[in-house]
Parts: structure tokens; C-alpha cells; sequence
């Protein structure tokens, strides 16, 4: 019954809900409210946009050695889940079978279990920091907190699947992630879509001064 | 609901805008933003993390905009805001925020931090949470026409010991010249030299140029203060006294938020574009030595760096001119090792220098000034900002130290070559 | 202050009285074929014919000596038909880690249960001042605790291998038992590189203060202040404090490079090198175990004033006084102490009355 629920009505309600739900959240950010800037520009806005996309991904070298942990840190955890998403094998045959219906060549199983285990160091890292940092402390939200921990178990779960003989095991992955998809876009984890829109903003506001930002 | 409160949600909901809801969306809460804060790092008080200082627009964001906040409130659980959500964040944001700028440069996912900020002031300010040295100098601005009290009978005082000084004339409400001047309340009273420069530079390249009774202050305490109505006010009365002499450019003295207010803000405060073309002192000299008009001779031999305002800099986009200015005319000029865009701010910026309340955090925040200068050893610092200059002049007589602050249209006039034309 | 099994257990001895019990272990079937040629095989009488199987099985059996013969597969352990090794091992392990793991880690929870009772919190002379210390720094406390929680990660799920069959298996049964069993060593196999690399964080972060000094036999020889009243000198790290950090470091490494070699059993070693490494893997585990127990007591309900030092990464100036008054003297000399106002506005929040009224206290 459970096996049924999961690998069936579930996953399909959670995936509605994240579609859905992130392109809602896309459409009031980018058919929002806003007033044209009436001021003459120096330079160009779409360039800054495009240009500041893409340059925020290396810190200011003014302020590089101050937040080397969280550059570091966020890059293992994002890089490692990013490979592990989309480039593990068992993934890469669900994605095949349940969703686009192609594939593509997967990670060594080696390389699989190295990028999990640079996600998780990573993200128990930034984790561990958000709890001891004075600052990230205080300006820390529960949904902060939620995304983390949700996160990390999704992936744990994963981990803990990976025999690929229980069922159970994997029905528990699968229903975390099912819990994700569902929490994805009313949540800080929106980020991962809404970067690019903030940054082009923010971009275009200094392009049009002709600074890069 | 107390009206203060609801006066100042009024002003928060008509504030967001889609950046806002994308900014909120965005910010994960890293921290990143306070290592490039003034205010943080140099008291390492958490509270002063610039996203913190956007709390009360983050909050009714998360009430009214976002889906819990929206599931609450059907269900009846939410915790509505309360006027201390808004007179708390007071000190933090008036006191412990110059609007440097330059947490919006830093933030991984491109949160235009000060953006917001500014939009918690104009909050704040509509409901009456303010400063009362910031509300005085609104008040006087608005009834007299300068923050500092500064009326046409002070500017025409300045105007004759300039002509006395300097055995040129002072144009004043000359119909059709090229140049509208103003002025900043600030060069008035402290550096009136900037004005006896301005003679002498326009004199030596053959400028048109002209001061106006009507439109003197370029000083926008509207904008300190965070009241964009009042901000437009007192831009309308510039545009007012350009478009009346009909002349074709206004020039923005060396003040910081003056070019922001003027330059970028104005045409939005008031709702439209200007007939004419704004430019800051500093543009228009370059343009004039690029032109081959201003031409300077001599060089200054002291060890000199430039700091940069952060208005005009890094909120302005006049990153190349103060450079391109200060070359020629100094043999041993040294950059500031975070310099150009990411320079340091004073600290005082954004009306902290006008609120009497905050010269003691004023004075701790100015240590990394101070660090900073005292890394590359330099003579003296020049800057074009009359803000910065007098805030670090105060700074630098509060810690007993032995540092010149020039001003840089200053120094090229007093290096100008023959004239040419 | 230290657990008082902590200081009479240095880690290294253990390991090193650890191997010497493995070598003896290996040597007794040696010692034993060696008299093996020596001995006549009584064989019943009217019949004097040796049986050649027998011979056979003998060296199969490796009674005499190890013996490897050569097979047309080409592998590591090939030529080897029965490992008698494997079987000692499995005999060892049953009887012994799996036995006693139980036994000694209650018998730590025991030990401390009895402490509290009989000695309670270790408090500190005069009380809490408010005033406080930084003693770690952000990067520093991130380090411990990723190394800690990954080190818990890796004992539950370690416990839950070594313990299934006798344990864990009469209690939830065979079907679940096989899904948790599975989960642990997926769990654990991905986890232990990462506790490496946490371990090597540690090394760089800590070693330097770790090194042992003058002072610190005396701490030793004086129980930690442990017993009785009195107090003892210490640095920035007292001598208890020391050896538990060289213990983990050195069982540390000793457990994951075991760990290491028994996670990718595809680099040529052999069974024998795969159950000597279980052994050493097993032994340092349940060490690790064992005391970190008593370390997580000592630094929560254990000792008045010591968890803050994990969590701000501030202690107060009296716990310094009375645990490491030589570290007390420097900080004095460098006016590094703040105020119990100065330290609630550098965590964020308006100083509440609690916290000025303890510093009116003294």
C-alpha cells in the first residue's frame, strides 16, 4: 500500500506541486510589480545583467580570505549534489525511465561515492557554521534550518538505499524526496532558481552606472 | 494597529516591488554580506549584518507575500508586526548604516542589500522613526533651502569673498549658460575654496557656466532621511531653477549622496525625465581634459592616495575619472590596497554625520580608515566627496593623528597651466 | 579535567598492548606445528600404511606452516584453498569485540552514572562571573563538530554491524535487521573518509597545543583535581585533555586506515591483511567509543562552565582560573577578558539583567 503511494499518487502530487509551484514563484518575480528608471544611463543594463550572472561566482578578492570557509564549503556541498543528481547512474536511469525518457552517461561508481561524500562534508560543514557563527545565528530563520536538515536527508537516504536490494530503503528515499519537491518552493531553497533573476538585477542597477559589480 | 505602524507597512508594501520578492526569495542567510560591512566588522556586533537591517521588510514580506506567512493568517496563527518591529530597527539602520553599498557588491546571490535598506529608511521615516538630528536637517532644508541654515545671503557672502580672492567673477542666474553649479551646504561652510576652484577651472577652459538663486543646494536631505517625497521636493527645486535659466547640463558638486539624488534618483522621485544632462564636477573635468580644455602643469610630490566615496564610486560609476584627474598632477600616488569600487566608507555616509547620536560608532567604524591609511603610509589623502572630508578630518583629530584631507577639484585648480582659449 | 579512566588508559599503550595480544595470537599456531613433526601418529596396530590424503589435507589445512599453492586463476589469495585464518578470526571476533562491547561501554555509562551520583558537577570556585574568554574560534568549534558528529554517525552504525547477529537480530528480527544492516554499511563505508578528513582538520587545527609541557605530569600525578579537593595547574589544554586528543588522533588514524584498507578490498591485499585490519579497526572503535562517552559527560553535565566553550567558543574568566590558570595568567597579561555586556552584544542580543547582575556579583 505504501510502495503504492509513494512510487505512485505521491510522486505525482509532489512533482505538480514543485513545477507548479516554482513557476508561480518565477512568474511573480519576473511579472512583478516594477518602475521603469527614468535617469539616463552611463552604460548598459543587460550587459551588467548577463555579466554579473556569472562573475558572482568568484567572491571580490577585497573580501576572499574572510569567507574562504563558506566559498569552500558551498561549493563541495553544491558541486558534490549537482554531480550527484544529475550524473549517478541510479539517477540517471530514473530521470530515463520516469521523467525525460533519454539519458546520458553516467559517473564511475567511484566518482558517484566521492561526489556524495564532498555533498555531505560540505553541507555538515556550512550546517555546523550556521549554528556556531555569531552572525548567521542571529539572522538564521526555521527555514533555514528546515531546508538543511531536509536536505541532508534526502541524501542520506539515498546513502542508505544504495545497496539497491531493499525496497523499503529506497521507498524511504523516494518519499524524502517526494517531502522536498513539496517543501522546494515555499522555501529558501527557491534560491537555486531566483539567483539568476536577483543577480541580473542587481547587475543591470550597476550596468547602468557602468559599474561591475 | 497604531498609525505610526500602519503608515509604515504602507510605505513597506508599496515598496515591493518583483527585485524585493526576488531578493527575499534568494538570500539564504549566509552571513557574507556582514564581513564587507563597515558597521560589522569593525564592532563585530552581529546586528549590524546588512540583510539584518532589512528585518522589518523581510517580515512583512514573509507575513503577507509568502505562503506560510499567507497559510497563517487564514488559519489565524500568524504574529502581525508591531510598531517595535520598526522603532528597533531605527538605530540600525539611521546609526549603523552609511548606504555604502558595499554589501550589494558581495552578496553570492546578487542581493541589492542597500536597495532594500533604503526602502526600510523611507518606512521608517514616513512613520516617524528618524533621527532627530536627520528630522532638523529635513525641516531646514525644506523651509530654508540647506540643511545646514545656509541661506542666498551666506552663498552670496561666499560668492563675494571668492570674487575678492580669486579677481574673477562669480555668474549668478545667467539665462542660457551651459553649466548649472550647485553647491553643497558642507562646501559653503567648510571648504568654500571648492568654489574659488570652480572660478578659476571654468576661467582657464572657457566654460559657460552659472550659480543660481533659486537652486544652490545640492545637498538632498530627503534622501538622507529616506522620504522620497521630500527627496523629490527639494530635486524639483533644482530642476525648477535649471529649467528656468534654460541651461543644457547641471553640475553635481563633491558630495556623495548629492549625485546619487540628483543623477540617478531624481528623475524617479519626480516622475520624470530631466531636459537637461546631470554631471558630477569630476565628469565634467575629465571631459574637459580630454578635450584638451583643461590643462594642468606641476606635480604634487607628496605620497598621496585617493578615497573614494562610496556615492559616487561605487553607487555613482565615477570609478576612472578621479584617476584619470589625479595622475597627471601627482608623482607619487598610491592606491589604497581595497580601492576603486571596493573601497572602505568613511562611515560617514547616508546622514550618519548628521545625527549627533551615532558620533560614537562613527568614531569606532572610521579605525578601518585609519587602517587602511596607515597601511601605505601616505602624506595625505585626497577625496572629492565634502562629507567624507570632513568626516575624516574629524576622524583623524579624534585619534591625534597628523593626515591632510584635500580635495581633489582643489588640487587641479591649483595646478592649472595657462589658459586655453 | 579529565575522565578519571581517560588518565589511567593512555591510548597509546592500549593499541600497542592491542598488537602484542594479535601477535601472540598468530604465533601460537606456529609454536604449536613447530612441535607438530615431533609427534608420532598412533595408528591402530597391523596396519603401518600412511594415508596420502591425509598429507594432503594437512597442507591444505595449513596445519604445519601457511601454504599457498598455484592455481590457473590469477588472484591475490588464489592458491589458497581453506583460510584456517579466516576461521580464528571469526572465533575472535565473536568471543571477544563482539562480547565485550557491550559490557565495556555500559560499564562506562555505570562508571559515570556512579560519578555524578557520588561526586555530582564539578563546579568551580566562586561561581560563573559572566565575564568571559575566547578560547575557539568559529573554524575551530566547525572542526570538532563535524569530527563529532560524524564519529557518532560512524559508532551507531558500526555498533549496529558488530552487534547484529547477537544483539540486534532477537530483537527486531531478520527482516529488519537486514534493511538496518544494509543502511550501516552503506552509511558507514561513505562516512569514513569523511571522518579522515575531519581527523586531519583536527591534527592541523589543535596539535601545536596539544604538545605536552612542563606542568603536565604533575597534573597527572595530582589526578586532575580529579579526586578530592586541591587545585592543579594547567595550560591552554590540561593533561587529560592532551591524551584524549592524541588517543583520537592516533586511534583515529589507526581506525581509518584500517577502515580504508577494508573499504576497497580491491588494491591486492588479502584476507589476512583484511581481518588484521578488522581486528586493529574493532579494538580502536570501541576505545573511541568507550571514552568519548565519558568525554561528551565531561563536557556537558560533567564540568560547571565547559560546554559554552563549544558553542560560543567563549568561557567564563573563573572556569579558566580554575581549570587552566597558566592560559589565565597570558590571557590577563594581554587584557583579553570581556565584559558580560560586551559578550551578549557580540552574540547579537541586548545584554538581558542575567547577565550584569552575575558580574555585580563579583
Amino acid at each position: 500500500m505504501i510502495e503504492y503511494l509513494i512510487d505512485g499518487p505521491l510522486w505525482y502530487f509532489s512533482l505538480a506541486v514543485f513545477c507548479i509551484g516554482v513557476l508561480l514563484q518565477l512568474a511573480r518575480i519576473l511579472f512583478g510589480a516594477g518602475k521603469t528608471d527614468l535617469s539616463v544611463a552611463r552604460g548598459s543594463a543587460s550587459g551588467g545583467a548577463w555579466r554579473n550572472v556569472f562573475s558572482r561566482f568568484i567572491p571580490h578578492h577585497e573580501i576572499a580570505p574572510k569567507i574562504r570557509l563558506q566559498v569552500v564549503a558551498g561549493y563541495m556541498f553544491h558541486l558534490g549534489l549537482f554531480a550527484v543528481l544529475f550524473f549517478a547512474a541510479p539517477h540517471v536511469i530514473f530521470l530515463e525511465e520516469h521523467l525525460l525518457g533519454f539519458g546520458w552517461t553516467s559517473m564511475p561508481h567511484w566518482a558517484f561515492i566521492v561526489a556524495s561524500q564532498f555533498a555531505f562534508f560540505g553541507l555538515l560543514i556550512l550546517w555546523l557554521r550556521r549554528m556556531l557563527n555569531s552572525v548567521s545565528r542571529l539572522i538564521s530563520t526555521l527555514d533555514d534550518h528546515v531546508a538543511a536538515i531536509l536536505t541532508f536527508v534526502v541524501m542520506l537516504t539515498g546513502c542508505l538505499a544504495l545497496l539497491k536490494g531493499f525496497t523499503e530503503l529506497r521507498l524511504l528515499h523516494r518519499f524524502t524526496v517526494e517531502l522536498f519537491l513539496i517543501y522546494f518552493p515555499f522555501s529558501c531553497l527557491m534560491h537555486t532558481f531566483t539567483f539568476i533573476p536577483s543577480r541580473a538585477f542587481t547587475g543591470a542597477w550597476f550596468g547602468r552606472r557602468g559599474i561591475d559589480a | 494597529m497604531s498609525e505610526r505602524l500602519e503608515k509604515g507597512l504602507q510605505v513597506l508594501r508599496a515598496e515591493m516591488d518583483k527585485k524585493v520578492m526576488s531578493y527575499f526569495s534568494s538570500c539564504v542567510r549566509c552571513g557574507i554580506c556582514a564581513e564587507s560591512c563597515l558597521f560589522y566588522t569593525e564592532t563585530n556586533d552581529p546586528r549590524y549584518t546588512p540583510i539584518y537591517k532589512t528585518e522589518p521588510m523581510r517580515k512583512l514580506w514573509k507575513n503577507e507575500y509568502s505562503f506560510w506567512g499567507k497559510l497563517k493568517s487564514a488559519l489565524g496563527i500568524s504574529k502581525p508586526m508591531t510598531e517595535a518591529d520598526l522603532a528597533d530597527w531605527e538605530e540600525l539602520v539611521y546609526d549603523g548604516c552609511s548606504m555604502c553599498g558595499r554589501c550589494s557588491m558581495v552578496c553570492p546571490v546578487g542581493v541589492d542589500i542597500t536597495m532594500v535598506i533604503f526602502k526600510v529608511k523611507h518606512a521608517l521615516a514616513v512613520a516617524g522613526f528618524s533621527p532627530e538630528g536627520l528630522v532638523g536637517a529635513t525641516q531646514r532644508a525644506v523651509d530654508i533651502g540647506s540643511p545646514m541654515g545656509i541661506t542666498m545671503k551666506a552663498v552670496l557672502a561666499t560668492i563675494k569673498h571668492t570674487e575678492a580672492n580669486t579677481g574673477l567673477k562669480v555668474p549668478l542666474d545667467v539665462e542660457g549658460a551651459d553649466y548649472l553649479a550647485l553647491l553643497s551646504s558642507n562646501e559653503i561652510a567648510l571648504y568654500p575654496e571648492y568654489l574659488e576652484s570652480l572660478v578659476k577651472i571654468f576661467d582657464h577652459a572657457g566654460v559657460s557656466w552659472t550659480l543660481s538663486s533659486d537652486a544652490y543646494e545640492a545637498t538632498n536631505s530627503g534622501l538622507q532621511i529616506g522620504n522620497k517625497a521630500i527627496a523629490g521636493q527639494l530635486v524639483q527645486r533644482v530642476v525648477d531653477g535649471a529649467e528656468k535659466l534654460k541651461v543644457k547640463n547641471v553640475i553635481s558638486p563633491e558630495c556623495g549622496h548629492a549625485y546619487t539624488a540628483l543623477r540617478w534618483e531624481g528623475p524617479n522621485f519626480i516622475g520624470k525625465a530631466y531636459p537637461f544632462r546631470v554631471v558630477h564636477i569630476l565628469e565634467l573635468l575629465d571631459e574637459l581634459q580630454a578635450q584638451g580644455k583643461l590643462k594642468t602643469t606641476g606635480m604634487e610630490t607628496d605620497r598621496l592616495t585617493f578615497h573614494d566615496p562610496c556615492s559616487i564610486v561605487r553607487r555613482g560609476g565615477i570609478l576612472a575619472q578621479p584617476r584619470n584627474l589625479l595622475t597627471p598632477i601627482a608623482e607619487n600616488f598610491v592606491e589604497m590596497t581595497d580601492h576603486g569600487s571596493m573601497n572602505w566608507c568613511c562611515g560617514g555616509g547616508g546622514g550618519v554625520s548628521s545625527n549627533e547620536r551615532a558620533e560614537g560608532l562613527k568614531h569606532t567604524v572610521f579605525n578601518r580608515k585609519k587602517s587602511q591609511i596607515e597601511e601605505i603610509k601616505v602624506d595625505a589623502v585626497v577625496t572629492a566627496c565634502s562629507n567624507c572630508r570632513m568626516v575624516m578630518e574629524e576622524g583623524v583629530e579624534y585619534n591625534e593623528m597628523d593626515m591632510p584631507m584635500l580635495g581633489l577639484t582643489e588640487m587641479i585648480a591649483e595646478h592649472l597651466a595657462e589658459k586655453t582659449h | 579535567m579529565v575522565e578519571i579512566f581517560k588518565k589511567s588508559t593512555p591510548g597509546s599503550a592500549i593499541l600497542v598492548i592491542a598488537f602484542l595480544l594479535l601477535l601472540v595470537f598468530l604465533l601460537i599456531p606456529q609454536s604449536a606445528s613447530a612441535a607438530a613433526p615431533q609427534q608420532q601418529v598412533d595408528f591402530p596396530k597391523g596396519v603401518s600404511a600412511v594415508n596420502p590424503g591425509s598429507d594432503l589435507w594437512r597442507e591444505v589445512r595449513q596445519r604445519d606452516l601457511p601454504m599457498q599453492g598455484i592455481s590457473q586463476v590469477r588472484g591475490v589469495e588464489s592458491g589458497v584453498l581453506i583460510n584456517v585464518q579466516g576461521d580464528r578470526w571469526a572465533r575472535f571476533r565473536i568471543n571477544n569485540p563482539v562480547k565485550y562491547a557491550p559490557m565495556a561501554l555500559l560499564a562506562v555509562i555505570l562508571i559515570l552514572v556512579l560519578f555524578y551520583a557520588l561526586r555530582g558537577k564539578v563546579g568551580i570556585e566562586g561561581g560563573l562571573s559572566g565575564r568571559m574568554v575566547k578560547r575557539f574560534t568559529d573554524y575551530e568549534r566547525v572542526v570538532h563538530w563535524v569530527l563529532a558528529i560524524v564519529f557518532l554517525f560512524l559508532a551507531l552504525t558500526g555498533l549496529v554491524l558488530l552487534l547484529g547477529r547477537t544483539l540486534l537480530i532477537p530483537l527486531f528480527g531478520h527482516h529488519l535487521f537486514s534493511l538496518l544492516a544494509s543502511a550501516s554499511k552503506e552509511g558507514h563505508n561513505l562516512f569514513g573518509p569523511i571522518f579522515l578528513v575531519s581527523l586531519v582538520m583536527m591534527v592541523i587545527s589543535f596539535a601545536r597545543r596539544n604538545i605536552y609541557e612542563k606542568g603536565d605530569l604533575t597534573w597527572l600525578l595530582k589526578g586532575g583535581g580529579f579526586i578530592g579537593k586541591g587545585h592543579v595547574s594547567g595550560g591552554f589544554f590540561n593533561m587529560g585533555e592532551k591524551s584524549w586528543y592524541w588517543l583520537v588522533i592516533l586511534a583515529g588514524f589507526a581506525i581509518s586506515i584500517s577502515g580504508l584498507i577494508l573499504v576497497s578490498p580491491n588494491f591486492g591485499q588479502g584476507r589476512v591483511i583484511m581481518e588484521i585490519s578488522h581486528i586493529v579497526h574493532v579494538i580502536g572503535a570501541i576505545l573511541l567509543i568507550a571514552i568519548s562517552i565519558g568525554h561528551m559527560y565531561m563536557g556537558s553535565i560533567g564540568t560547571e562552565g565547559s560546554s559554552e566553550a563549544m558553542k560560543s567558543g567563549y568561557v567564563d574568566i573563573n572556569w579558566v582560573e580554575a581549570h587552566h590558570d597558566r592560559w589565565a595568567k597570558q590571557i590577563k597579561e594581554n587584557s583579553e577578558i570581556v565584559s558580560a555586556e560586551e559578550f551578549a552584544r557580540l552574540q547579537g542580543r541586548a545584554p538581558d539583567s542575567a547577565d550584569t547582575a552575575a558580574e555585580q556579583s563579583q
